[in-house]
């Protein structure tokens, strides 16, 4: 990027963080109210009480939880007592791991599909996959899940279900893959992203511009590539985490897991609220980061965007 | 001929109808080096479509089916009866088999060192043909590094600059650095120019160059290609509807019609008016140009009766029959059940009519 | 080698021979779906199943499929398959319907609201669908659970906000599709009152494919949300069959090698999720035309 472009595209940047900055805003409320709205009152549990020199009315109390919220007091587990958000923190990191793992193998999956497709039309190769493309979104995760744990106790000996704990197997590591293997062929993304990304590449590869590159004798790719590639993948990777992030939930329980999904199912088991919460807080947090990255990219990649 | 176009078919299939649009169905042009040919018609005459299939750029199914182009002594089209099956009826093709991706592999073979380098094409729609996330510097370094020997970056950049004074562009510096969405449809109908002249090819297609911009720049852009055709001798086809632009700067004409050539020859002699020897088609297009004459005698506007024939439903016989108004009894059994073959008329100058044919 | 003929009659095809074969799959297989589905569900509503759904059958555990007297087999229990995964149904065929009618009646007027009038009205809509999606929809159930009762219906009316932004973008394109082909401004320009512009040329005239092809995936999603939630171990409980309560009651036994108790529901779920989507897919491509080489 020259330097004339970095100040209005910090600009830009600085109005998409303020967007990020409102919606997460919009999440705590959405979150506040159904904590305010439920029976048993679990605001109370959180330690919002009415006596905390605000008034007894939401708006005070949407303050008082929020400004704990923002200093890091998730409040403590109903069930271990512990504090929320180191808890989370830990666990956090082995979702994440799962979640962009999972997210990075559909996609790897899902591109050289849909570029094919894109770039030689309708054969029966790319129709045959893009079949079993739509079958493998259809299947029920939890129970792929359980074929890869036969397969892979019965095949290789593995035992992928006792993870997270110290193992004294070598390839402890490769226990982790097998739960982001699982997730990634089987997140029920698979299809749409194959669509998504074949469309958007056969849009920019019939547009105008493309045309005069090959009229120019100029290699293709390299000008397709940001329209047609770069922004079509990291759009649909950020819109699609979501998704990974609800299948991540039902892979930690078939894996045993240790990740905020598996705790997410415990806590609403056991009507944890502080814990649920702490989950959903982190989770939207999580989606957000990963559209506002999307959207950096985008702008930096976008000479218009930076023109506003 | 420097670039020759025979019998050339261009067909594209339509699932949802399930027939041929047959935008170009045999024509036949050629351009002599250093000459321009103006190739003038109506929208849906196949001018553009021919250009791409001379410039090996057509994308759709079937595409090229059929025909030799000539280029440099050097058949683009060798080798297509290999990839191409083709089943007719009463000279109307019904069905058509064509190895896609192996013509394309062949194809590319044959004009990867050809186009951009030898044929370099514009398009019309200037600011959608540039690349809006590159800069117009950019494109033209990258034309300049691919085809001529200023590889360096730096040594590219000035040429590149030279390229965009000598189209004539304002502040060419400035230029360099900008994005082709914050430049008027003429500087960036300048820029493509610059980029395809600065390889410094020997064949330039111009493809309704002027289409699309104001009326004031169209004339500014005739002038800047009369300048550089001048000054380069560059061999060109150019495409336009407009006639202006064509009696501008064309040596030789070829008029299309539904797919066809209709009429060929030296500009003079196919632009003249009420000439004796023209064709139909020719004559209502040059008399449907209002002129000075007729907006000072308050005449009606002379428009071509009839509409253009979809290119799916090719009837027998001349596709200008049903809106021809120079038919007469003696031949117009032939014009409606048999083509007319593209017969010269006089020298150089040829004539798809039964009215001029021997 | 790719063939292309020339048709001879080039009179106005009807829609069935302009479509792609493979999307007349779909759509045929989706439909085949539909039907099984309902015609299943009616049969659990008014409880005409081959066999009690509950009756424990000791003698015939782990039965394979086609063993005589039970279609699909038996269970651990042995309990005949085919009755629990036709009772199955139950636990996501009325709570999806309401989702998607949720969904499909929010969305359509906050696409109106957005798309007709624009303007700032079209921010708090664009507001509203990001901070839905936000959350990924999982875990906020799983809070409303913790929150409320983990009621069917309370989730799937969850599922149904959560649905809105979606069918509110595509009827907010819709509209500045028709506006830009000056469709609207025509329909002013006659007179024609605002409702009836919305009501009857927008929403059902332009609108109603996209929205039928909404509901399917819908249901799809519905049937995907209610399988997992009840794996989980919300929602219906044992011994009330559903089918994702039932893979996760094979899956000791699969883990041992006895893989059809759990295979048998989540069989079904594939196919059904699968017709849903196929259906809509297949729908689009034929209604909404996008033309692939």
């Amino acid at each position: 990027m020259r330097l004339s472009a970095v100040k209005p595209v910090s600009r830009v940047l600085a109005r998409e963080l303020a967007v990020t900055a409102l919606l997460l805003a919009g999440v705590s409320v959405v979150v506040f109210a159904i904590l305010y709205f439920a029976p048993g009152n679990p605001l109370h549990a959180l330690g919002v009480r009415e006596a905390e020199g605000m008034a007894s009315t939401w708006p005070g109390q949407y303050a008082a939880w929020f400004g704990r919220v923002l200093q890091g007091d998730f409040g403590h587990s109903v069930r271990t007592g512990l504090p929320v958000l180191p808890e989370l923190a830990r666990v956090g990191l082995n979702t994440l791991c799962l979640t962009l793992g999972a997210l990075a193998l559909t996609a790897a999956i899902a591109l050289p599909i849909a570029v094919h497709a894109a770039a030689r039309g309708d054969t029966p190769g790319n129709t045959a996959a893009t079949m079993a493309a739509y079958v493998l979104s259809a299947v029920p995760v939890f129970w792929f899940g359980y074929i890869v744990v036969y397969v892979s106790i019965h095949l290789f000996g593995m035992f992928p279900l006792i993870s997270g704990t110290a193992t004294k197997q070598q390839h402890a590591w490769l226990y982790s893959l097998v739960p982001i293997l699982v997730l990634g062929t089987a997140s029920g993304t698979l299809a749409e992203m194959i669509r998504h990304l074949r469309e958007e590449l056969s849009r920019v590869l019939a547009e105008d511009y493309i045309r005069t590159a090959r009229a120019k004798g100029a290699a293709v790719w390299r000008h397709a590539f940001k329209e047609g590639f770069l922004i079509p993948v990291t759009e649909i990777m950020s819109a699609k985490i979501p998704f990974l992030l609800g299948g991540a939930v039902i892979v930690e329980q078939v894996f045993n897991w240790p990740g905020m999904g598996r705790m997410a199912w415990q806590a609403a088991q056991d009507r944890d609220f502080p814990v649920i919460m702490g989950i959903a807080l982190a989770a939207a947090a999580f989606v957000r980061l990963g559209s506002l990255a999307q959207r950096v990219v985008f702008t930096a990649v976008n000479p218009r965007a930076s023109k506003e | 001929m420097f670039l020759s176009i025979e019998n050339l078919r261009t067909y594209f299939y339509s699932r949802s109808r399930r027939a041929f649009v047959r935008s170009v169905d045999g024509a036949s042009l050629g351009v002599a080096r250093g000459e321009t040919l103006g190739v003038v018609g109506e929208s849906g005459s196949g001018k553009t479509v021919a250009a791409l299939s001379a410039a090996g750029l057509v994308a759709g199914s079937p595409g090229v089916i059929g025909g030799r182009i000539e280029f440099d002594s050097r058949n683009l089209l060798e080798g297509l009866e290999r990839y191409v099956k083709v089943e007719e009826r009463d000279g109307r093709v019904m069905a058509a088999e064509k190895d896609e991706g192996g013509w394309r592999k062949h194809a590319e073979s044959l004009m990867r060192r050809v186009r951009g380098k030898e044929i370099a094409m514009i398009f019309q729609n200037p600011r959608a043909a540039l690349n809006p996330y590159s800069t117009v510097g950019a494109q033209l370094v990258e034309a300049i590094r691919l085809h001529t020997n200023h590889k360096s970056k730096a040594e590219a950049k000035e040429r590149a600059l030279h390229w965009l004074e000598r189209v004539r562009i304002d502040s060419p510096r400035l230029r360099f650095d900008n994005f082709s969405f914050g430049m008027s449809g003429g500087m960036c109908q300048r820029a493509m120019i610059a980029m395809a002249l600065c390889a410094e090819p020997s064949l330039l297609i111009a493809d309704e160059p002027t289409t699309g911009l104001d009326a004031t720049i169209q004339a500014r852009i005739v002038e800047l290609l009369g300048e550089l055709k001048a000054e380069t001798g560059i061999t060109t086809m150019l495409i336009s509807h407009d006639i202006s632009v064509i009696r501008r700067l064309s040596d030789r004409i070829a008029v299309m019609y539904a797919g066809t050539v209709v009429e060929t020859g030296a500009a003079a002699e196919v632009l003249r008016p009420r000439a004796a020897e023209q064709h139909p088609y020719t004559a209502a297009l040059l008399a449907s140009v209002p002129s000075a004459e007729t907006i000072r005698s308050k005449s009606a506007l002379q428009a071509i009766e009839g509409e253009v024939p979809d290119t799916i439903e090719q009837p027998r016989g001349c596709r200008f029959y049903g809106r021809c108004n120079r038919v007469t009894d003696a031949v117009r059994s032939r014009c409606a059940n048999l083509e007319p073959p593209l017969a010269e008329a006089a020298p150089g100058h040829k004539l798809r009519c039964w009215l001029h044919a021997a | 080698m790719r063939r292309y003929v020339q048709a001879q009659d080039l009179s106005r095809l009807p829609l069935l021979q302009r479509a792609d074969v493979l999307d007349l799959v779909y759509v045929g297989y989706g439909l085949a779906v539909l039907a099984l589905v309902l015609t299943s569900y009616l049969a659990g509503a008014f409880g005409w199943l081959p066999h009690d759904p509950r009756a424990i059958d000791v003698a015939l555990i782990n039965a394979a499929p086609f063993t005589p007297g039970h279609l699909l087999g038996t269970d651990f229990l042995g309990r005949d398959l085919q009755a629990r995964l036709i009772l199955g149904i139950q636990a996501y065929f009325l709570p999806g319907l309401l989702a998607i009618a949720i969904s499909l009646s929010g969305g359509c007027v906050l696409g109106v609201l957005a798309g007709y009038r624009g303007g700032p009205l079209e921010t708090l809509v664009t507001y509203f669908a990001n901070l839905v999606d936000s959350f990924p929809r999982l875990v906020l159930i799983l809070l409303v659970i913790a929150a409320f009762k983990p009621d069917i219906y309370y989730i799937m009316v969850v599922v149904g906000i959560t649905g809105m932004p979606a069918i509110a973008n595509l009827v907010a394109g819709k509209i500045a599709f028709l506006r830009q082909k000056s469709f609207i401004e025509a329909a002013h320009a006659l007179g024609l009152p605002a409702h009836s512009v919305i009501l009857k040329h927008i929403l059902w005239l332009n609108c109603r494919s996209v929205l039928v092809i909404q509901a399917t995936l819908g249901m799809a999603e519905a049937i995907l949300i209610e399988t997992s939630l009840s794996y989980l171990g919300f929602g219906v409980q044992e011994p009330t069959p559903s089918w994702g309560n039932m893979v996760q009651a094979g899956a000791n036994y699969f883990l041992q090698g006895n893989f059809w108790p759990s295979t048998a529901p989540a069989l079904a779920i594939l196919a059904t999720i699968l017709g849903f989507q196929l259906l809509g897919d297949g729908l689009n491509n034929t209604l909404e035309g996008k033309r692939r080489r």
